[in-house]
């Protein structure tokens, strides 16, 4: 089968696919980093918020933090197992990965399952309104991320599309870098 | 597939594997998200600001250099990536300052006034009033009702109405200079003259122009009920020459 220009060509010195998941990063930067600045500024203008952010749950914030961290950690086993032209090993550590971002996703439904039932809406104030379109934003990202990475796994235990490894882990190390910031933003400045 | 694998190794950075001990990185991730929670705990500001967003820095930075392997990549990745950040800067140097301030010379923002001064009650501190109210309602629950809970008419002077009427409500306050006609002067004889309660609690509650005053002066009504309004006009009387 006749394979797409960009997967062969590397016309800037860098791998046509890398360049594109990172000009991809470069506008979630703008995304996701206007999005937090429109937050601090806010926050900052409005103390009372601290009554709203003091509700958060630190604990299952820190535990998704550090499901995350430990996802991104396989993540990069898995491109470090491509590079050495394992598959297998690269499959398999990709869906660890995707296992991580499922515990992510069922830990965070069940934070705002509460949060919700006891009247913590996207409405209840401005403070919640963030607080769910910031990590809304964020699960989405996780979402379509683990998606992919089904694909592409499928394809590394082939041995098919290696490279491919690399730049679905470099998006999900950006996934985790949001959350890095969204943890303290969130759940520890009260 | 030979084809592709060659490929692959032809367009790894720089056809060579990176020597990062990963599981150390990994560790040490594990060890700064252990510090940013125990921060918050010693009940220091400057402790948890550091502790949270210093080593969301750090951390972040652990993990776009070695996971990301941005310290390998081409310099001009390094600018792009760069340019997202400071239109980020851009973007909150811009807005901030309207946005964290709610006046300024030239304009005030009532809704954010008010909304700051209304204050967002916790769940919990909303069940403590409930159970409080709850409680008196069977026994003394008239009494309970009319007193007007512990509303600070100062307090409430001091971060809603001070801002266009100012501190000392000689109609001077930060949000006057863009305001014409300018905010009523509450040390000033005239003022008083021929205004009853009713009509100066309307004016609170309604706005000035219900009172076929200047528009300029919002309507309060939803942060102040009748009994608010009244107070909050007992303590302007005290500016009474």
């Amino acid at each position: 089968m006749q394979k797409p220009i960009a997967t062969t060509r590397s016309a800037t010195g860098i791998p046509t696919g890398r360049l594109a998941i990172w000009w991809v990063l470069a506008s979630e930067v703008v995304i996701f980093g206007g999005l937090l600045a429109s937050y601090v500024m806010h926050r900052i203008g409005h103390p009372e918020w601290a009554n709203a952010a003091a509700v958060t749950n630190t604990w299952i914030g820190a535990t998704n933090t550090f499901v995350l961290l430990s996802s991104s950690f396989t993540a990069v086993l898995a491109h470090q197992a491509a590079e050495n032209g394992d598959g297998k090993q690269a499959a398999k550590y990709l869906m660890m990965t995707m296992g991580g971002a499922c515990l992510f996703l069922i830990i965070k439904s069940f934070e705002w399952y509460h949060e919700i039932i006891e009247g913590y809406t996207i409405t209840a104030n401005g403070f919640w309104s963030f607080y769910y379109t910031a990590a809304g934003l964020h699960a989405a990202h996780v979402i379509a991320g683990a998606i992919i990475m089904g694909f592409i796994a499928k394809d590394a235990a082939k041995g098919r599309e290696l490279q491919r490894v690399e730049y679905i882990g470099i998006y999900w190390h950006f996934v985790d870098v949001v959350w890095i910031f969204l943890f303290p933003l969130l759940y520890i400045a009260k | 597939m030979t084809d592709q694998n060659e490929q692959h190794g032809e367009q790894g950075h720089h056809g060579e594997a990176h020597h990062v001990n990963y599981r150390k990185i990994y560790i040490t991730l594990v060890v700064l998200l252990a510090i940013s929670v125990i921060g918050p705990h010693f009940g220091i500001v400057w402790v948890t600001l550091i502790t949270a967003f210093g080593i969301a820095v750090v951390k972040a930075n652990l993990v776009v250099q070695n996971f990301m392997h941005l310290r390998w990549e081409k310099r001009i990745m390094k600018w792009m990536l760069a340019t997202s950040l400071v239109l980020m800067a851009l973007l909150f140097a811009g807005v901030s300052p309207d946005v964290m301030e709610h006046t300024g010379t030239r304009w005030v923002n009532d809704a954010a006034l008010a909304a700051t001064a209304r204050g967002i009650e916790a769940p919990h501190h909303e069940g403590e009033a409930a159970a409080e109210e709850a409680e008196p309602a069977g026994t003394e629950a008239p009494a309970v009702a009319e007193a007007p809970q512990e509303f600070d008419a100062k307090g409430a002077f001091t971060t809603v109405c001070a801002t266009c009427h100012g501190p000392m409500g000689h109609g001077d306050g930060p949000g006057s200079a863009a305001l014409n006609p300018k905010p009523a002067n509450f040390s000033d004889p005239a003022f008083w003259e021929g205004k009853t309660d009713a009509e100066l609690i309307k004016a609170i509650r309604e706005g000035g122009a219900s009172v076929g005053k200047s528009a300029l002066m919002p309507a309060w009504g939803g942060l102040y009920d009748e009994a608010k309004a009244q107070a909050l006009l007992t303590y302007i009387k005290t500016f009474k020459p």
